[in-house]
């Protein structure tokens, strides 16, 4: 086993769904990040609206934090099975551990089996709450607070998160908060505090989900126009984009299936404006005809593709990295696809922002691609509101003579008129065509001019690579193993090498966000080293089959695929056994 | 002044002599010449199928596009740009096959853009098939023994689903053509054009004459009146009316979108995120 950090917390709350599990979980997640606290949240739900079990993990620490962490310090638990589930030490959660700490519940709820590694901390939570409202959902403020006060947490600073939740002014509102402070004297009166002390701080700190960092990175890259239809997980980036439509100047729309919403969002770019479709993998299935039109037309396109357990419907509300091959494949023919795996919530905005300015500087599709852990957990972040330079590619200037819109270029990029331009109408066309839009593909095939624009559009490819930057490494300068990752297993793989370097075992990882075209560079990082271990949400190894095929190495895989993701002790254990094989 | 020879292309059409296609080529260029409509602000966006070849044969703004996708594209691009005048223009087996959701939805929607389809019974570039708007007992290559799927009425479809325009035409009027697709382009909202278009080669069915012997022209006494419209679209037989059937005003989408009412979409700035914004993650 590997020890954890005292310097943190990890709290859990655990309920049904309809309980009010999730806001209860964001609401302490920013009650954290208020105090000063780094914090990574975790969502375990089901695909259910009422009933079945579900729980919010939150770390949080004066340091940064790069995962939902292991251990357990406080449980609340909203129900009897929260709290046989999540006591018990032979947990069942998915690599989550059990808990060794406190455990805050009703009074109610008497019939359990008592663990050694649990404080009980049975409290009147019904009794409190009642007094202020008969909404059965009160109660669960009073447990938070009462959480809070067990690490010393400021009341006003949990107050002031629990108004703005319930609204700020009105009853609701105060009902909350009256109701919070009971709780916290309640438990300051009856228990003593939590063993850790955490070191709370004045800097500020931004909370928010990878879905919704998507969706204000597109804005920082100029989106105007988001056309969607719904699916879990991508529709955090949907509702975030929808709320703050007005406020961003920004078109959304459902449409009627994802065929419509990717070529609504193809005719958009057409027609000269930043557009953007997102989707999940049965979704994103639909829409594949249309990504090679985007590249043969050659129209900028963004594709958020947002992964949950597949095959088919699969784990709806579960996570894996299993779509790289269905968007590695999507649609026929040979063309520039460029994919981005964002590797945390910063990295979600940032990267969709460059997204969009690939898309329109290449003309050609480019994705976005989470999965739902990434989709629909919060990190904290400073400096949220990053630089960002827009660079709308190369356009030609109204009433160009001769105007060519797939011009012949050494880079394979041509300047791109949009309809208004005066004196360059032109026709995009699906079909083959020559450098001014006109078909060769129906009364003659003309080989030559196929070729010519086969090459001038594969040509972008080489273009794209030469301008990548170095692919990014980990503790990998002196590391004889070398362990890859990409997406959303970047803080999990660090903190996993971390305690693995604590045991003088010199391992470090490669950090994959941009994930095809392949880095060249990749090829001299794994020169000499003595093992390869790709690391994959997912059942074969998606990644780890393109980087044996583009750099004949050997590997070790390490996958999972339960529809959770990895935690830091488990995934240190699996490395280390790796190694030893 | 913008003339009809300003929005002949440099391609010439290769359909086949005397396809019903080639009229409503005209139709559209002389449309949108009589409107004075400038080539640059014309897109004509179309599916995959013989008549969707089109905008490769006209001056103006054309995207080809994908089999049954007509009608998302054409919404794409009114959505970012409303000043452009947007022509969705595709095939009976494009629109009402495997774009059925699509047209439904978006005359639904009364996003402004005209919809003309070429109807003509079968699909042509695939080699003859029958197609949505086969008649029952036609004969073609996937149904050797005689189609015995009734057809689909794209008129009382189109009306359904809430189109603000609905009119028939026949290529053999190209006068009567022209006319129709100029009071569509004028239109406010969606305007849907079935266009009884004879296919010479695999049709042998639905051809110049069959169409000669039984179209009539329509006059609405009431182009408000869904009832009338909507019986009027059910004739069909040995009298098959041309015209404009209904046609409201009705809020087109872009006027309802909160962002879209402020104009085209590419003259708005882009947004540039101030600090303030984000306190509500803090």
């Amino acid at each position: 086993m590997f020890n954890m950090s005292d310097n943190e917390i990890v709290f859990r709350v655990a309920g049904a769904a309809g309980d009010g599990v999730q806001s209860a979980g964001l609401i302490m997640a920013k009650t954290f990040a208020r105090s000063g606290l780094y914090a990574v949240t975790y969502n375990y739900y089901q695909d259910i609206v009422r009933g079945g079990e579900s729980w919010y993990q939150v770390r949080a620490s004066p340091k940064k934090v790069r995962n939902q962490g292991d251990g357990l310090d406080i449980l609340v638990t909203l129900n009897e099975d929260g709290l046989v589930r999540h006591t018990n030490p032979n947990i069942n959660e998915g690599g989550a551990s059990s808990l060794s700490g406190i455990a805050i519940f009703d009074e109610s709820i008497t019939n359990y089996e008592k663990q050694q590694k649990v404080d009980y901390r049975p409290m009147p939570l019904s009794t409190i709450a009642g007094k202020y409202s008969k909404n059965p959902l009160l109660k669960n403020t009073v447990a938070l607070s009462a959480a809070a006060a067990s690490i010393g947490i400021d009341f006003e600073v949990m107050a002031g998160v629990i108004k703005e939740t319930f609204g700020n002014k009105g009853a609701v509102a105060d009902q909350n908060v009256q109701a919070a402070k009971e709780g916290y004297d309640y438990f300051k009166a009856h228990y003593p505090p939590y063993g850790k002390k955490l070191d709370f701080s004045k800097r500020k700190l931004y909370l928010i989900g990878g879905g919704e960092a998507v969706g204000f990175g597109a804005v920082k890259g100029g989106l105007k126009m988001y056309t969607a239809y719904p699916m879990t997980p991508a529709s955090s980036c949907l509702h975030y984009l929808a709320s703050h439509a007005r406020k961003f100047d920004l078109f959304v729309k459902v449409s009627e299936d994802e065929i419509s919403a990717i070529n609504m969002a193809i005719g958009g770019n057409y027609a000269g404006v930043r557009a953007m479709t997102g989707s999940s993998g049965g979704g994103f299935a639909l829409m594949t005809e249309a990504v090679g039109m985007a590249a043969m037309l050659e129209i900028p396109l963004v594709i958020y593709e947002a992964q949950r357990s597949g095959p088919s419907t699969g784990l709806p509300t579960k996570t894996e990295q299993g779509d790289l091959n269905q968007v590695m494949g999507a649609s026929q023919g040979d063309f520039l696809k460029i994919i981005f795996a964002p590797r945390n919530v910063m990295e979600a905005a940032t990267l969709t922002a460059e997204a969009l300015n690939v898309a329109e500087r290449f003309q050609t599709p480019v994705f976005v691609m989470v999965d739902l852990y990434l989709a629909e957990h919060s990190e904290t972040v400073e400096n949220l509101n990053f630089d960002f330079r827009i660079d709308r590619g190369e356009r030609p200037k109204d009433g160009q003579a001769n105007y060519k819109r797939y011009l012949i270029t050494d880079t394979g990029i041509s300047p791109r008129a949009v309809p208004g331009q005066e004196g360059l109408m032109h026709n995009e066309d699906s079909d083959e065509h020559n450098e001014y839009g006109d078909v060769v593909s129906d009364a003659v095939t003309d080989p030559k001019d196929r070729i010519k624009m086969m090459e001038k559009r594969m040509r972008k490819m080489q273009t794209y690579i030469n301008e990548m930057p170095p692919t990014e490494t980990y503790r990998a300068d002196d590391a004889e193993y070398l362990v890859f990752q990409w997406g959303s297993t970047q803080g999990v793989v660090e903190e996993a090498i971390d305690l693995l370097r604590k045991k003088n075992i010199k391992v470090g990882a490669v950090e994959i966000n941009r994930v095809f075209p392949m880095n060249p560079d990749i090829g001299k990082i794994i020169k000499s080293r003595k093992k390869i271990i790709v690391v994959e949400n997912n059942y074969s190894g998606q990644y780890n089959s393109l980087l044996k095929s583009r750099f004949l190495c050997q590997t070790e895989l390490i996958t999972k695929y339960d529809g959770e993701s990895f935690f830091p002790g488990e995934l240190a254990t699996s490395i280390e056994n790796a190694i030893k094989r | 002044m913008i003339t009809v020879n300003d929005f002949n292309g440099k391609v010439k059409p290769d359909w086949c002599p005397a396809c019903g296609n080639f009229s409503q080529l005209t139709a559209i260029k002389g449309a949108l010449t009589e409107l004075q409509i400038e080539p640059k602000n014309t897109v004509i966006v179309s599916g995959i199928g013989c008549s969707s070849n089109l905008p490769e044969f006209i001056r103006a703004y054309g995207f080809h596009g994908l089999h049954g996708r007509v009608l998302p594209v054409a919404s794409g691009v009114k959505w970012a740009n409303s000043d452009l005048t947007v022509i969705g223009y595709g095939g009976d087996g494009d629109g009402f096959f495997e774009g059925t959701q699509h047209f439904f939805h978006t005359a639904k929607r009364n996003v402004d853009i005209t919809y003309i389809v070429s109807d003509n019974q079968i699909f042509g570039l695939t080699t003859g098939q029958a197609s949505p708007t086969s008649e029952i007992g036609f004969v073609s290559k996937s149904t050797p023994d005689g189609n015995i799927e009734k057809p689909v009425n794209p008129l009382t479809f189109g009306l359904a689903a809430g189109a603000t325009f609905v009119a028939r035409a026949f290529s053999g009027d190209p006068k009567h053509l022209t006319e129709i697709i100029k009071r569509g382009i004028q239109h406010k909202g969606f305007s849907f054009i079935d266009v009884m278009s004879p296919c010479v080669t695999f049709n042998k069915l639905n051809t110049y004459d069959y169409f000669r012997k039984r179209v009539y022209k329509y006059e609405a006494k009431d182009l408000k009146d869904f009832s009338a419209a909507y019986r009027i679209s059910e004739e069909w037989g040995d009298k098959i009316p041309i015209g404009i059937f209904y046609e409201i005003e009705s809020k087109r989408y872009e006027e309802m979108d909160p962002v879209e009412v402020e104009g085209p979409l590419v003259t708005h700035p882009i947004y540039s995120v101030k600090d303030e914004d984000l306190e509500e993650l803090v």
